[in-house]
């Protein structure tokens, strides 16, 4: 039952990654990315991480796809249909064969030997974040804090400054 | 119950479709959806990884589930801030195509 | 005596004043320079006296081996490197030596630059580079009394080359004057040719004694710590030095040319002093030159011979005056290396002496007529005498006394000469000799009459005498050509004649061969009384010798064709491989060897440089990649 699960969600996964990579529609793109980042969350879901498969759902794709969305919305530029494929894109997909060829060996060389999989309970997370995980959260508000501060200032329109 | 491997090979498989994807992408917006693919390859490795138990029935280490949070939140940082970018990127030059960006050479 | 050195520095001094300060200066800085010149005299005669009342107990003083003389020498050190006296090690000295060779040497060059310095206040009145002239004649001087002095090679080199320096200054004195620049750069590129002979030999010597010192050489060779081969090599190469400079064939060429720069010039450097300084360096290394078996002294005699015998031939033919004088010189100068190959160590010197104080003479007395008549052809003169009698009676002198008439110095100095070559070489050189010395007296005699004698030509008829600052010079030049035969004489008191001042080896009293004598007195005579019967009586004519010998005429005109045959060698030779050198170091050398590499890394880089597109995507996949080669990588290395 649970290889069905699995199947079923990977395939979810690597189909709309390749939609990602693949499509020539930018918004098709963004969709084919909202699919797979779901199908991973389910992934977490088959793992027993809830609370992770939470965070992921509601981060992803709730908030980072939306705004995937409004960069697409204000960047439209005239040209269509257009190209979405670089120069050199045989060469990256050479490379990205190689780079698979590289990983999957090394993943089935070092296999190591899985146990079944466990609950994990949201307390235990939560006191883990905050006692041994404290400093690491503290710093990761500080970025968002930054980033958020940072992405007004750099997309802040000219007429606006002095 | 699926063993740990395939969760890896998960992993790798998504993590090379979104290099591809960095790589052969015109559009920014386009790659900045790609290294999103990347991220989340490594998401599934790590908590793949800390789905582990150790003898006695209890989690390892669930350390990687933690490690994912943070990734998580990094991203979306990240994402916001690229997009501010690109927007900056569009208004100045009208195109998001990364191919008509090349001032970073001698 | 330790202030000999003393002699060149007042001209030292005086050369950079004259030009610095010449303007502001009485005569514009001439009389500085005089001056000068004159301390140096005035230091001559303190330095003679001084070493008359020297014995071997003097400091200093030691009676050398090599030549018998009683020398003094004073050195001071200016620069070692390594532990002195260790092998390899250099020492550089500042020194002196004092010997009569010195003495006389110093005597002779101190005088006529005196004179001639005099005598240049007159004839180079008027000219624009007054000041520079005289600065030029001081430095020359001084260097001249430097390379006399000398007491080691390096010193001598120095010196050497400055005086050569000083000649091509002089001879391209008016260098606005196309034939004067060739001709200083002529005497100054022949010249170096025989110096880079000089420079091996002192380098070989330093090889072989481990010093540049002379004495310090001569010793080297008297107790044989120079092989044969060692003393003749680098006897030989110092002979080449002083052919370049005393001008022996093949290295004649330039003398006649120098004949452009002003005859004051002339006198002094082409016939007193510059070119002796060649007979001077072969006196100065005696010991080298006869040590072993005496084969350089040899060469040197063949050597002179050829040069006396064939400039004699040019000179009875050449029409120009300088260029009568000039062949005469050289002529000379190859009798006094003969003198010098065949033992006649004090003739040499003494005839050095008689014919530099006679042809300055000569040469003062055509700079006169130069003066006047402005035209160097003897065909253009005539009959001076009745209007320049002061130049024609001097002129008389020095010439009866180089063409060898008794009482005059010349003759004394040349019988000397032939009885040397008759005690020591073979009849072929006796005999070549003495017809070497006809000749002298012919050409001499035929300059003589030529110019003072015969009709007077119309366009010379407003030619005036010389006036006093030249005719003094003059007079008192010929004061000393008519009387210094006197000095070989034995005199009562413990004066024995000039061999025993100045000789190598031992010294010997005047004594006169009587057959060579009167064979001597015999040709002069009738020489001078042939051309005068050929020149001023009209009442022989050579027609019939010129068309009998036209061929060798012509050949003897054009001077043995030398000049033609070295400027064939520069084009068809020298420039021809200078060309190909020139090509190969900018072809070969430059455009490949030096260019080559930077043109080559120049071009890799720009080969390298497509991948730095500027295209993030392009660095990204280079980063792919190069994870990939390092996931190999370590495959590798744990598998």
């Amino acid at each position: 039952m649970a290889w069905f699960v699995f199947i079923l969600l990977a395939v979810l996964t690597i189909g709309g990654a390749l939609g990602v990579v693949v499509t020539r529609n930018v918004v098709h793109a963004a969709l084919a990315l909202l699919v797979s980042l779901i199908a991973v969350a389910g992934v977490y879901l088959v793992l027993f991480a809830e609370f992770l498969a939470l965070v992921q759902v509601l981060i992803y794709g709730g908030a980072i796809i939306i705004v995937l969305m409004f960069a697409i919305m204000l960047t439209r530029s005239s040209d269509y249909p257009r190209i979405t494929d670089n120069k050199q894109w045989p060469l990256a997909a050479v490379a990205a064969l190689a780079f698979l060829g590289v990983l999957v060996p090394s993943f089935l060389i070092n296999k190591v030997e899985g146990t079944e999989a466990q609950n994990a309970s949201f307390t235990g997370i939560g006191e883990s974040l905050f006692t041994t995980w404290a400093v690491p959260f503290e710093i990761a508000s500080l970025v968002l804090l930054v980033a958020l501060i940072g992405a007004i200032i750099i997309a802040r329109s000219d007429e606006e400054e002095g | 119950m699926v063993d740990l491997v395939y969760f890896q090979l998960l992993s790798a498989a998504l993590f090379v479709i979104g290099l591809y994807g960095v790589m052969a992408r015109r559009s920014a917006v386009l790659i900045v959806m790609s290294i999103e693919l990347m991220l989340n390859a490594v998401n599934i490795n790590l908590i793949a990884a800390a789905s582990q138990m150790d003898g006695t029935g209890k989690f390892a280490n669930f350390d990687g589930q933690l490690i994912a949070i943070f990734i998580i939140t990094v991203a979306a940082a990240e994402v916001g801030l690229a997009l501010a970018i690109i927007l900056r990127m569009f208004r100045n030059k009208s195109t998001v195509n990364v191919d008509e960006i090349n001032l970073m050479k001698w | 005596m330790e202030w000999a050195w003393l002699t060149p520095i007042f001209s030292f001094a005086a050369a950079p004043a004259v030009i610095l300060f010449g303007k502001y200066l009485p005569g514009k800085g001439a009389v500085l320079s005089i001056l000068a010149i004159g301390g140096g005299f005035a230091v001559f005669w303190f330095v003679l006296d001084s070493w008359l009342g020297a014995n071997t107990g003097t400091s200093g003083c030691f009676t050398s081996e090599n030549t018998g003389l009683l020398t003094c020498d004073y050195e001071r050190s200016w620069f070692n490197a390594g532990v002195v006296g260790a092998v390899g090690s250099v020492s550089l000295n500042w020194g002196i030596l004092i010997d009569p060779l010195t003495i006389a040497m110093l005597g002779l060059v101190t005088f006529v630059a005196l004179m001639v310095q005099v005598y240049s206040l007159a004839y180079m009145k008027g000219d624009p580079r007054f000041g520079w002239y005289f600065a030029v004649h001081s430095l020359f001087a001084a260097a001249m009394l430097t390379l006399v002095l000398a007491d080691n090679f390096l010193l001598l080199y120095v010196a050497w080359e400055l005086v050569g320096i000083c000649s091509y200054l002089l001879i391209g004195f008016w260098h606005e004057r196309p034939q004067a620049r060739e001709a200083a750069k002529k005497a100054f590129i022949v010249t170096r040719m025989g110096d880079v002979g000089l420079l091996i030999g002192i380098l070989l010597i330093w090889r072989d004694v481990g010093s540049f010192s002379m004495l310090d050489a001569f010793e080297a060779v008297r107790t044989g710590a120079m092989s044969e081969g060692a003393a003749t090599a680098s006897a030989i190469l110092l002979f080449l030095g002083a052919m370049g400079k005393s001008a022996q064939v093949p290295f004649h060429v330039w003398l006649p040319d120098a004949m452009e720069g002003p005859t004051p010039v002339s006198a002094l450097i082409h016939a007193a002093t510059m070119v002796v300084a060649g007979v001077y360096l072969v006196a100065r290394t005696f010991p080298l030159f006869e040590a072993y078996d005496a084969d350089p002294l040899m060469v040197v005699s063949i050597i002179g011979l050829v040069t006396a015998l064939g400039a004699a031939t040019i000179a009875l033919v050449a029409t120009d005056l300088k260029r009568i004088l000039a062949y005469s010189t050289i002529s000379h100068l190859g009798l006094m290396m003969l003198s010098l190959g065949a033992f006649g160590y004090t003739a040499a010197i003494f005839h050095m002496m008689a014919h530099g104080f006679s042809k300055a003479l000569l040469f003062l007395g055509a700079g006169s007529v130069l003066h006047s008549t402005e035209s160097q052809e003897t065909g253009e003169m005539g009959g001076l005498r009745k209007v320049m009698p002061l130049t024609a009676i001097v002129f008389s002198i020095g010439a009866l006394s180089l063409g060898g008439i008794p009482i005059f110095a010349g003759f004394w100095s040349k019988d000397e000469i032939l009885i040397a070559v008759n005690d020591h070489r073979n009849v072929t050189f006796i005999v070549l000799t003495l017809v070497t010395a006809l000749l002298s007296a012919l050409y001499m005699a035929r300059a003589m009459f030529l110019v003072f004698w015969g009709p007077l030509k119309d366009q010379n008829s407003h030619v005036h005498d010389a006036p006093p600052a030249m005719a003094l010079p003059m007079a008192l030049l010929g004061v000393l050509a008519l009387g210094f035969g006197l000095i070989s004489f034995n005199w009562p008191g413990s004066y024995g004649g000039i061999g025993t001042f100045v000789f190598f080896g031992h010294g010997e009293s005047f004594h006169f061969e009587v057959w060579l004598g009167v064979v001597s007195i015999v040709m002069a005579v009738a020489a001078f009384v042939g051309a005068y019967k050929v020149y001023v009586d009209r009442s022989i004519s050579l027609e019939g010798v010129r068309s009998r010998n036209s061929g060798f005429l012509k050949i003897v005109e054009n001077k043995y064709y030398f000049d033609e045959v070295y400027q064939w060698t520069i084009d068809r030779v020298v420039l021809v491989f200078s060309r190909f050198i020139a090509y190969f170091d900018r072809a070969i050398v430059n455009d490949i060897l030096v260019n080559g590499p930077a043109d080559v890394t120049r071009k890799f880089g720009i080969m390298i440089r497509v991948h730095v597109t500027g295209h993030v995507y392009s660095y990204t996949l280079a980063m792919a990649l190069g994870s990939v080669g390092l996931g190999i990588f370590v495959w590798l290395r744990v598998a």
